[in-house]
């Protein structure tokens, strides 16, 4: 097989993951207040989690291009927020806070998928002998990026499969942006550090200003600061093994 | 100099800092509701960063199993004391209508607090004096915010300034403590060091999000407290990767 369409090949399965988040939903039939809440410090943990894990990535290339980059993320959420929140949007059976939320959620990782593809083409130009293995660490990698946007999504009325379909949608960018990496990686290592940065910047900072706030406006504080942190943890060793 | 003098130097000055977070209250008697949930927020901020440079100093060690055992020791750790105190809902920033027993127990909430960050003290100081260094500092500086905000309580409570301060202070002598005791266990036996830094590294952020989050959302807005905590929490980690 002619490497580039392998390096899509890759990337496609691993964007596929994505959709396997999904699967603990099926299993949650009530959707209260407090679900609500526990979903959003679930995401929260899994969002700081992963981010924690992009900046350490990303300060191996350079800090300060990554702590650029992380402004940059920040400043998109911002940017976004006040967009969506200027119009009435509807999404799905949601509207208003709900909606907004759901469409940041979907922007927020299918922008930082983009990064993760360029990761993935980076290293698969590194040699092809450890593809298999770079492609399973990141399929894994991705499911609870599902899972984090699945939590957002199905407690605010989004069917299972929608929740696993708008998770890979997010992982779309994964294949796409993999192959050109692959081809130039040379000349798109040095904007890596920048992509990784924004895509950390802009997840903490959904975190801190969607997440978190509304956790603590529905549950008690002890349970939701329970599920951040040991999911928060748990992320860190997921990548620190994968 | 003996390294235990260093720990010892730099976790007092952590401590004392801690003084400098009555100072407001010379020139005003209340603070806005908003300027406290900043100070929530910078001391969130700064501590979520101190979480992440333990953090990648103890995945250079490689333990990362043992890192992530004594992670959930220390989320365990604060979560079980809260729950002991029973204060796992005491709202922490009351300014008004407060007993004598609020007082006692915010004081030791605080006291309890600053235990975890001695830890994290002496564990940074076990990876290395210059890191350790970095740390006491970050945690020194932090230290102001939190003191500010214990210092609102205190004098909404009649108690003057200089005795506020000195109780900010007071409650910080835990940090020292538990900071040297750390570095000295460790210096004995290295093998707890991915143990405590893990401990610290969960047991910050089980503070961040127990204690210093929800207060400061309700004080000051959603926007402007995710700011002001990334912004505080950008400059640890952008400083942590200057120095090494």
């Amino acid at each position: 097989m002619h490497p580039v369409l392998l390096v899509f090949l890759y990337g496609l399965a691993t964007a596929l993951a994505t959709g396997l988040g999904a699967i603990p939903f099926l299993f949650v039939r009530t959707v209260s207040s407090t679900v609500v809440a526990y979903s959003n410090a679930i995401a929260a943990g899994l969002m700081l989690g992963a981010s924690f894990g992009l900046v350490a990535q990303g300060s191996a290339y350079g800090a300060l291009p990554t702590l650029a980059g992380s402004a940059l993320g920040v400043l998109f959420i911002l940017i976004t927020q006040r967009v969506l929140g200027e119009h009435d949007i509807a999404f799905g059976k949601a509207r208003g806070a709900g909606a907004r939320q759901m469409l940041l959620m979907i922007t927020v990782m299918t922008v930082h998928s983009f990064s993760e593809g360029v990761a993935v083409g980076v290293s698969l130009g590194g040699g092809a002998t450890l593809a298999l293995v770079i492609t399973a660490a990141i399929a894994v990698h991705n499911i609870p990026e599902g899972l984090a946007i699945s939590a957002v999504m199905r407690p605010r009325g989004t069917s299972v499969l929608g929740c696993a379909g708008w998770s890979i949608f997010s992982s779309l960018p994964q294949p796409i942006m993999a192959v050109p990496a692959f081809l130039l990686v040379e000349t798109l290592r040095p904007a890596l550090p920048y992509g990784i940065g924004f895509a950390a910047g802009a997840m903490v900072f959904m975190v801190l200003v969607e997440l978190l706030p509304e956790a603590f406006g529905r549950a008690r504080r002890a349970p939701v600061a329970l599920m951040v942190s040991f999911t928060l943890i748990g992320m860190v060793l997921l990548q620190r093994y994968l | 100099m003996d390294p235990t003098l260093t720990v010892l130097l730099y976790s007092s000055l952590a401590a004392g800092v801690a003084a400098f977070g009555a100072l407001p209250f010379l020139f005003q008697q209340r603070l806005p509701t908003v300027r406290i949930g900043w100070a929530n927020a910078l001391a969130a901020g700064m501590m979520l960063g101190a979480a992440y440079a333990l953090l990648v100093a103890g995945m250079r060690d490689g333990a990362v199993l043992r890192e992530g055992a004594g992670a959930v020791l220390g989320i365990l750790f604060v979560y079980l004391t809260h729950a002991a105190l029973q204060t796992e809902d005491l709202d922490l920033n009351r300014l008004e209508q407060t007993g004598p027993e609020y007082g006692y127990q915010v004081t030791l909430v605080n006291a309890l607090h600053s235990a975890a960050e001695g830890v994290a003290i002496g564990a940074a100081m076990l990876v290395s004096l210059p890191f350790g260094i970095f740390m006491a500092l970050a945690i020194a500086v932090h230290n102001i915010p939190e003191a500010t905000v214990l210092s609102a309580i205190l004098t909404a409570r009649g108690v003057r300034v200089r005795d506020a301060g000195g109780l900010a202070v007071a409650t910080k002598v835990s940090q020292v403590l538990l900071a040297i005791v750390t570095f000295a266990v460790g210096g004995a036996a290295p093998t707890v060091l991915p143990w405590v830094l893990g401990f610290s590294v969960g047991a910050l952020i089980y503070l961040v999000m127990a204690e210093l989050l929800p207060e400061s959302y309700r004080q000051a807005g959603s926007t402007t407290i995710a700011l002001v905590t990334i912004v505080a929490m950008g400059m640890v980690v952008l400083l942590e990767h200057a120095g090494a």
